[in-house]
């Protein structure tokens, strides 16, 4: 599934690297707030949903080749955060629900696309 | 070999991961497979934050070789008081900051320890903590990690050059008196060890007999019974082998039977793929991964009957009797978690000629797994000996062999009855072994092979390509100024393996005789 898809269903904004939304496709989504099962769960092509927001994502995102995290509930991530992800090419995305809805609308989006795949 | 040393500093969030950073770099650069820069990633980076939370500074090393990634991570600290109870999932003592940041839940040591091949924790509780973190990088290739198991003695060497004639594979160089194998074109046939009087090559491994403990097996080829002459029968030798605490043992030519079986059935189910090689001799196998990968689909996919064999008793700490390197390095690569012995048919023969010559020989002792003979070639191609083993798999390449169903193929002349490590002629032992094989027999079975085969991966001349099609321009060149005569003076067997010698710096030009001759007349 296409990133700039799940940005518009997810009506997300884009906070860093918006420049390489459309060309980032995602196979898997991740959420939890679990620094040890997220370093376990993601890969290169994982979507990383989390109400962490701490600047240590970016980091995490850059180590663990995370293309794109997607904060929750509408926060305004400090500038450090922002700033890093921009630095280190992670796509930052900031989802207006809740993690749970955040959520609800990712299952439906890939549900979606799975069943009208054949 | 390459490392770093990065110090971290406790509470600092905005420099933590600048460690792990460092060592992903690294691990990029020199090309670490990804998943195995992923393990490292986790194991640093838990370990990095586990320093920046708890302690207020420390360091982290890392030094990478060609088999593992060692990552230190040390720090002044607190110390953990039960490092058991620190091992714990879900136990932790981090401060409710960490757990906002996503840490806390008490899963990064567990997660170290499931991300890497080795840890050892060291803590003073008041002083710091010390994490040694082991990863292993994966061979690219398990052949060329493996090597192969034949020892080089330089000081026996007199250049004599016989080995350097004999490699089928022009592995071997000789040059300031010491033979150098180039691993790369290595089969492990041991015909260097063959034709090496002075010992300067021989078998890999200690020359001693282990002492065999109760229930120890001796695996071992037939052809050992018969290298003893005409006088001591095989039946002889059984009782050596049981006075030498050796009660129990197995001979391989069962297992050799099964797979010959197994590999005919295989073939009638793979019409298409004929002829279908039988992958009973492990340094042919080398010899196909090396230089036809093309035949490897063609190859069944099974055990060597030694290999077969050490499966069945896996579990047990057994003494195998190589035949020949491959069989060893075949031998020591699938090892099982308990280690078996494997040692050279030489030194057990020499113990055995010792009680010959004593007679001291106890009652009679029988194998005691007799089983019935076999003994038929249904469509079975059987072909021993260098050059007929090259020759025949080059026209298998060619599609000439069609009308083949199966191929046999040992590198040694009658099979392993010509290993490089025995005595007797392959002739006269394959008979000799023929007359008591009636009484002496094993049975066995065949097992499918797990990992596939894969090709072996040649020497590249140059990772660069354009440098590589410049070597090769300088190899032709080269080859065409050598008088072509393949005296192998310089240490190299043929003129054209000394240009690439000259081209990759392996050897200097003016090593070759006739050429200096050329150039200094006016």
């Amino acid at each position: 599934m296409k990133l700039s898809d799940v940005a518009t269903r997810l009506d997300a904004k884009v906070l860093a690297n918006a420049q390489s939304v459309p060309h980032i496709e995602v196979h898997q989504v991740y959420a939890g707030d679990n620094m040890s099962d997220m370093l376990n769960q993601v890969n290169g092509a994982t979507l990383l949903v989390t109400n962490l927001c701490n600047t240590l994502m970016a980091r995490f995102a850059e180590l663990m080749d995370v293309p794109a995290i997607c904060l929750v509930n509408g926060v305004a991530p400090r500038a450090e955060l922002v700033s890093a992800a921009a630095e280190h090419g992670t796509v930052l995305l900031v989802s207006p629900v809740s993690l749970f809805e955040t959520c609800g609308r990712l299952y439906q989006c890939l549900n979606h696309k799975t069943q009208k795949a054949p | 070999m390459s490392g770093g040393s990065y110090s971290i500093v406790g509470g600092d969030l905005k420099r933590a991961g600048t460690a792990s950073r460092a060592l992903k770099e690294r691990l990029k650069r020199i090309g670490v497979e990804p998943q195995t820069v992923r393990r490292a990633m986790i194991s640093a980076f838990e370990a990095e934050m586990n320093v920046v939370i708890h302690a207020h500074q420390g360091t982290m090393r890392f030094s990478i070789d060609p088999r593992q990634i060692d990552i230190e991570v040390s720090d002044k600290g607190p110390g953990i008081p039960d490092i058991a109870l620190a091992m714990q999932e879900g136990y932790s003592t981090a401060p409710a900051y960490a757990r906002e940041l996503g840490f806390g839940a008490g899963m990064g040591l567990p997660n170290i320890k499931k991300n890497s091949d080795h840890l050892n924790i060291q803590s003073v509780v008041g002083e710091g903590t010390r994490l040694y973190v082991t990863i292993l990088l994966k061979a690219q290739n398990d052949t060329i990690a493996s090597k192969n198991s034949v020892h080089v003695a330089a000081e026996a060497c007199r250049e004599c050059l016989r080995c350097v004639r004999a490699c089928p594979t022009r592995a071997i160089r000789v040059r300031r008196n010491t033979p150098e194998i180039l691993d790369h074109l290595c089969i492990d046939c041991g015909a260097c060890i063959e034709v090496c009087d002075t010992g300067a090559l021989r078998l890999d491994g200690k020359s001693d007999i282990p002492k065999p403990s109760e229930d120890a097996l001796l695996v071992i080829h037939p052809s050992f019974f018969v290298q003893f002459g005409a006088a001591v029968r095989p039946r002889d030798v059984f009782k050596a082998l049981a006075h030498l605490g050796f009660y129990d043992v197995r001979l391989t030519d069962g297992w050799e039977h099964a797979l010959r079986e197994a590999v005919l059935d295989y073939a009638k189910q793979h019409e298409r793929t004929r002829p279908v090689i039988s992958p009973t001799c492990p340094a042919v196998v080398n010899l196909i991964e090396m230089r036809f990968p093309s035949l490897i689909p063609h190859l069944a996919p099974f055990l060597s009957p030694v290999e077969a064999v050490q499966h069945e008793l896996a579990g047990d700490s057994n003494v195998f009797v190589a035949a020949c390197p491959a069989q060893r390095t075949a031998l020591l690569a699938n090892q099982p978690p308990t280690p078996d012995e494997v040692v050279a048919p030489m030194s057990l023969r020499k113990a055995i000629l010792r009680l010959e010559t004593q007679e001291a020989l106890g009652a009679d002792a029988t194998p005691r797994h007799p089983c019935e003979t076999h003994a038929d070639s249904r469509g079975i191609l059987q072909v021993t000996g260098i050059p007929h083993v090259l020759r025949v798999l080059e026209h298998t390449e060619n599609g000439l062999l069609r009308d083949v169903a199966v191929l046999h193929l040992c590198l040694c002349t009658q099979g392993c009855f010509g290993a490089p490590l025995s005595v007797e002629d392959p002739f006269v032992a394959q008979h000799r072994w023929g007359l008591a094989y009636d009484d002496l027999k094993s049975s066995g079975k065949a097992v499918p092979r797990k990992s596939p085969f894969s090709p072996r991966a040649g020497m590249r001349l140059d990772p660069d390509m354009a440098k590589a099609i410049a070597k090769l321009a300088q190899i032709d060149d080269l080859t065409r100024r050598l008088p072509g005569k393949d005296c192998g003076l310089c240490g190299a067997p043929t003129c054209s393996a000394f240009a690439e010698d000259v081209a990759l710096r392996r050897a200097p030009q003016t090593a070759c005789r006739c050429l200096g001759d050329q150039e200094t007349k006016p």
